[in-house]
């Protein structure tokens, strides 16, 4: 029997999520679901997005103006609400991938500190 | 919650619902695709989706309020501003101040240009929509319509809704045993119904006024002289009043605040003018010649609506030329044409307009200087804010919602700076006018109360402002962000922020010196116009104008009284010499005009042949020391028994006989008049106003041309304290009767021809000096703003040794750089502009030296005391405190 996927899973950190969904989005529009299915593909299953979290994300970063919707058909012939990125959504992502990394750097040498200097 | 919220949320729930089924759709196919059924697959898909209600709830917590939202947030920054500016107090009252300052100026403008272009008649609905028509010659002269001329209009033309006629006239009215000049018009008897004003009393002047000349002898009084004259008595409708003597009954009271329609001058009675012939009797001189000669009116009407002011006067102007081929005109081409209400000669308008164009430009440039003034108060305290905002910045505010935060608290600030700017002017303004009215002959009054209009003007420019003075530090500001902010803290002082002030300080004392260039080249016009030389001497010579007619002389006891008058005022002992005149000279209007015909001078096609005179007694030259070219004054046998003789001026003597010496002999004739042979030639005086072209001008005998309100004029002698008061009594021992209707000292009339100088130098030095008082304020912040910023570098120098001088000597030579680089600007500015302000010189030119040189100095020596204030107390900082600083 497989593992409890609920345990292999990570929770999102907060903010992290949005930046995700900008990243998805950055390779053409995609509707809520395939965001989803996207993220958690990419992350190997690892990233499991709660549709609770994700389409309040969604109309967030809307309202900021970083993404627009449309409904449109898709390539399997279904009616979907398809979400696409803004330039203004796109230099976002490159602030919070600049962020992200600073605070990947951050933490690692926090948690693994190379000898002092003096 | 408004029904359009409502919808709205109504469309983003559908719209949600929608996608979570095209969701739960998509997923349960993805699941039957890897073989589910159709069944478990929704099931699973639905297990997966989670909690939908809640889902929804969190999503429709992102779509926020709508307006609603967004007002409780702007609602929640407002607040925060006032508590931060109350906060303040300092800081917000300096920069409400300076702004009402500003702002006051501007609404000083508008409502001077309001009372005498956008609203000029009160109690006249929508006065400034008013059109006059009046003649237009060849030349361009603006001249009045014959009553036949009127009514050929007015039967004619479709392109006003009602074209009334009217014309100023001065009347004596009989008050019980005295009598006094007023001023009137006589008007025709649609003139109420065209303005749409109603008599508070009574009735008003009826086209049933208007039928047959001397037949109507009614009158509309003022609520003014109802109120000064006959106490407010309601039973004065019905009464008859003595107008020139002669009976008139008034038949209605105009409503307060009715003036007439001259702009600015206050009328008190209006008389059909059927009437005119019958009251102006005694000097018929003005009415002879046939009936077009006399062109005494001028038409007064709305365009009708829809119709624009370019077609009526096209209209207008056919009708004028079938006239003057139907009836040729004896004396000059001219042609009836249509001017809006504020380009009417007739009136103030004309001839303020370009004193208000300056003024309101000045306004805007003091503007400028209050808007660069408050930026950089803004600016000093944005420093102090600079941790505020970043640590916003930091936890998330949006570069919109900083920049929303600041703007927010300008315009709080612009708005008190309106209330108090509007409250400024209208205290300020009442207190100036009062102190600046002019011995005008006629009153003068303005409606210059502050409306709404008036504060929803002040409320734009306060927004206006607010935008120009906020933007540049609130965008500096926005951008603020956490980490530079800490930087900059620690060193020594931020340079580009300190160019940026510097360049403000700059443009203030650029705009300043403009100003006080503008102030200077004023009060410059206005010394050369008191010193002009009219070309008569107005000192001690004292002036009564009479009225013979009102007590009951007839022509001849009139030439008795007058002859007999003259000869007791000659033979006074206080009296150098005394005269007659009909018209007073320098009074501002243009005395009387006529036709003329020069004998043996065949005047062109389009030639304007209407000239000024003035009907006067012999010693008149002698008393007002008008120089006598050639030839000899009137004498006693230039009566009625001798031949008809004029003097003409000397403009007229070179235009028609090239010398002033060969003028003499020759003859001229007003139409339907007799030749007149010119005895006598005189130098030119300034007739009407200090800065008008010389113009011919003719003299008649006043014993071969009777009037019965004549004016006195008497030189007194240097001894003679009171001249007007002797000549009061020596009048009243001949007859205690005759009504006086006007007695002033010449000089004091001569006076009021200056106002239109007066009033705008007296305005723009104020807008000056408020300028520089400004660029000064600037300076001095900036100046001691720096030395606040440099006080541990002044602790290490004198701790270095540096003398107290050297320290003085930086700062000031900072602040005179700054002001010498605004002064350089503002000297190019102004050589730029001033030449626009030609129609308000007089006697300098707009590039005049001692002016320029006189504002750069006055704003140098203003840059100097601005930063030697500070820069001293620099020198007075103690090393070792300075040095313990940080």
């Amino acid at each position: 029997m497989e593992p409890n996927p609920r345990q292999t899973r990570l929770e999102l950190l907060q903010g992290t999520l949005d930046m995700l969904i900008l990243q998805t989005l950055q390779w053409g529009p995609q509707h809520g679901y395939a965001i989803g299915q996207t993220i958690r593909a990419q992350s190997s299953e690892a990233l499991q997005v709660e549709t609770g979290s994700l389409y309040p994300a969604l109309h967030r970063l809307q309202k900021q103006g970083w993404i627009r919707s449309e409904w449109r058909t898709s390539d399997a012939n279904q009616r979907a609400k398809f979400y696409r990125l803004t330039p203004a959504g796109k230099k976002q992502l490159l602030r919070e991938r600049d962020r992200w990394s600073q605070l990947v750097a951050a933490i690692g040498a926090v948690l693994s500190p190379s000898p002092a200097k003096d | 919650v408004s029904l359009r919220d409502w919808f709205w949320r109504r469309r983003l729930e559908d719209d949600f619902d929608e996608e979570i089924r095209s969701h739960l759709h998509m997923a349960s196919i993805d699941r039957m695709r890897d073989g589910q059924e159709p069944e478990t697959a929704r099931m699973s898909a639905l297990k997966e989706f989670g909690n939908v209600t809640l889902t929804r709830e969190a999503a429709r917590a992102t779509w926020g309020g709508g307006w609603r939202e967004a007002l409780a947030s702007v609602a929640r920054d407002v607040a925060y501003s006032m508590r931060l500016l109350t906060r303040a107090p300092g800081f917000s009252l300096t920069v409400v101040f300076v702004l009402a300052i500003g702002i006051a100026a501007n609404t000083v403008v508008l409502l001077i240009a309001k009372g005498l272009f956008l609203r000029p008649l009160p109690a006249v609905a929508e006065s400034a929509s008013l059109s006059v028509v009046v003649s237009r010659s060849t030349a361009g002269k603006i001249g009045g319509l014959s009553y036949s001329d009127y009514r050929y209009v007015r039967e004619h033309d479709g392109g006003f809704s009602g074209l009334a006629a009217t014309s100023m006239q001065p009347y004596s009215l009989g008050i019980g045993t005295h009598a006094e000049r007023v001023w009137g018009e006589a008007v025709s008897g649609n003139y109420f119904d065209v303005l749409g004003v109603r008599p508070s009393l009574g009735r008003p002047l009826l086209p049933s006024d208007e039928v047959a000349p001397g037949r109507h002898p009614v009158v509309v009084i003022s609520d003014r002289l109802w109120k000064r004259a006959y106490g407010a008595d309601p039973s004065v409708v019905g009464k008859k009043i003595l107008l020139n003597a002669n009976p008139m009954t008034v038949v209605g009271v105009a409503p307060l605040g009715f003036q007439g329609t001259i702009v600015s001058l206050v009328m008190d009675v209006f008389v059909p003018l059927m009437m005119q012939r019958d009251l102006d009797r005694s000097t018929r001189l003005y009415a002879d010649g046939g009936a077009r000669a006399s062109a005494f009116l001028w038409g007064l009407g709305r365009p009708t609506s829809g119709t624009s002011l370019a077609s009526v006067g096209a209209q207008t102007e056919m009708l004028g030329r079938q006239l003057a081929a139907n009836e040729a005109i004896d004396d000059v081409s001219q042609r009836a044409t249509v001017l809006p209400l504020w380009r009417s000669p007739f009136g103030a308008q004309t001839y303020m307009l370009p004193a208000v164009a300056l003024l309101g430009a000045m306004g805007a440039l003091l503007l400028l200087i209050v808007c660069a003034n408050v930026a950089n108060l803004v600016l000093v305290r944005g420093v102090s804010r600079r941790g505020e905002i970043a640590v916003r910045r930091a936890l998330g505010a949006s570069e919109f919602r900083i920049l929303r935060l600041l703007f927010i608290e300008n315009l709080a600030l612009a708005v008190a700076g309106a209330i108090a700017g509007v409250t400024m002017a209208a205290i300020a303004l009442p207190l100036f006018l009062s102190r600046s009215a002019p011995a005008a002959p006629m009153r003068v009054k303005l409606d210059l109360s502050a409306d709404s209009q008036t504060v929803v003007f002040a409320l734009v420019v306060a927004a206006f402002s607010a935008v120009l003075f906020g933007f540049l530090p609130a965008r500096r500001l926005s951008r603020a962000d956490l980490a530079s902010t800490m930087k900059d803290e620690l060193s020594p002082r931020g340079t580009g922020r300190g160019r940026m002030r510097a360049a403000l300080v700059a443009g203030q004392v650029a705009i300043s010196l403009m100003l006080l260039v503008g102030a200077a080249l004023v009060m410059r016009s206005l010394d050369a116009a008191r010193r002009a030389d009219p070309g008569f001497d107005a000192r001690n010579v004292g002036s009564m104008a009479l009225d013979l007619q009102s007590s009951g002389y007839d022509e001849e006891r009139g030439r008795i009284f007058y002859r007999r008058l003259l000869d007791v005022l000659r033979e006074d002992a206080g009296v150098e010499a005394a005269t007659l005149a009909a018209g007073l000279p320098m009074t501002l209007v243009d005395n009387a005009s006529r036709a003329f015909a020069v004998e043996r001078y065949e005047p062109r096609k389009d030639e304007d042949m209407r000239f000024l005179f003035n009907i006067v007694a012999s010693d008149y030259f002698r008393t007002l020391r008008i120089g006598l070219i050639a030839g000899r004054d009137f004498e006693q046998r230039d009566d009625r028994s001798g031949m008809p003789v004029a003097i003409v001026n000397e403009t007229m003597a070179r235009r028609f006989w090239t010398t002033p010496a060969s003028a003499l002999g020759r003859r001229l004739k007003t139409a339907g008049g007799e030749w007149r042979t010119v005895v006598g030639v005189v130098r030119d005086i300034k007739y009407a106003r200090v800065d008008e072209e010389p113009r011919p001008h003719v003299y008649l005998p006043f014993w071969q041309q009777y009037v019965s309100t004549m004016t006195i004029h008497v030189r007194a002698r240097e001894s003679e304290q009171k001249p007007l008061e002797h000549l009061r009594d020596r009048l009243q021992t001949l007859d205690a009767n005759v009504p006086i209707l006007d007695s002033r000292m010449l000089a004091e009339q001569t006076r009021a021809a200056l106002s239109i100088f007066e009033m705008a130098a007296r305005w723009l030095l104020i807008f000056g000096l408020v300028a520089a008082g400004l660029a000064a304020l600037g300076l001095y912040g900036l100046v001691s703003y720096t030395v606040k910023q440099s006080t541990h570098e002044i602790g290490i120098r004198m701790a270095l040794g540096a003398r107290w001088s050297d320290v003085v000597g930086r700062f000031v030579g900072r602040g005179l750089r700054l002001g010498a680089i605004g002064a350089g600007i503002g000297v190019i500015a102004s050589l730029a502009v001033t030449r626009a302000m030609a129609a308000v010189l007089y006697g300098v030119g707009p590039t005049d030296l001692p002016s320029f040189a006189g504002a750069a100095l006055i704003v140098l020596s203003v840059a100097l005391a601005a930063s030697s204030v500070p820069a001293w107390f620099a020198s007075r900082i103690n090393p070792v405190t300075a040095l313990r600083q940080r």
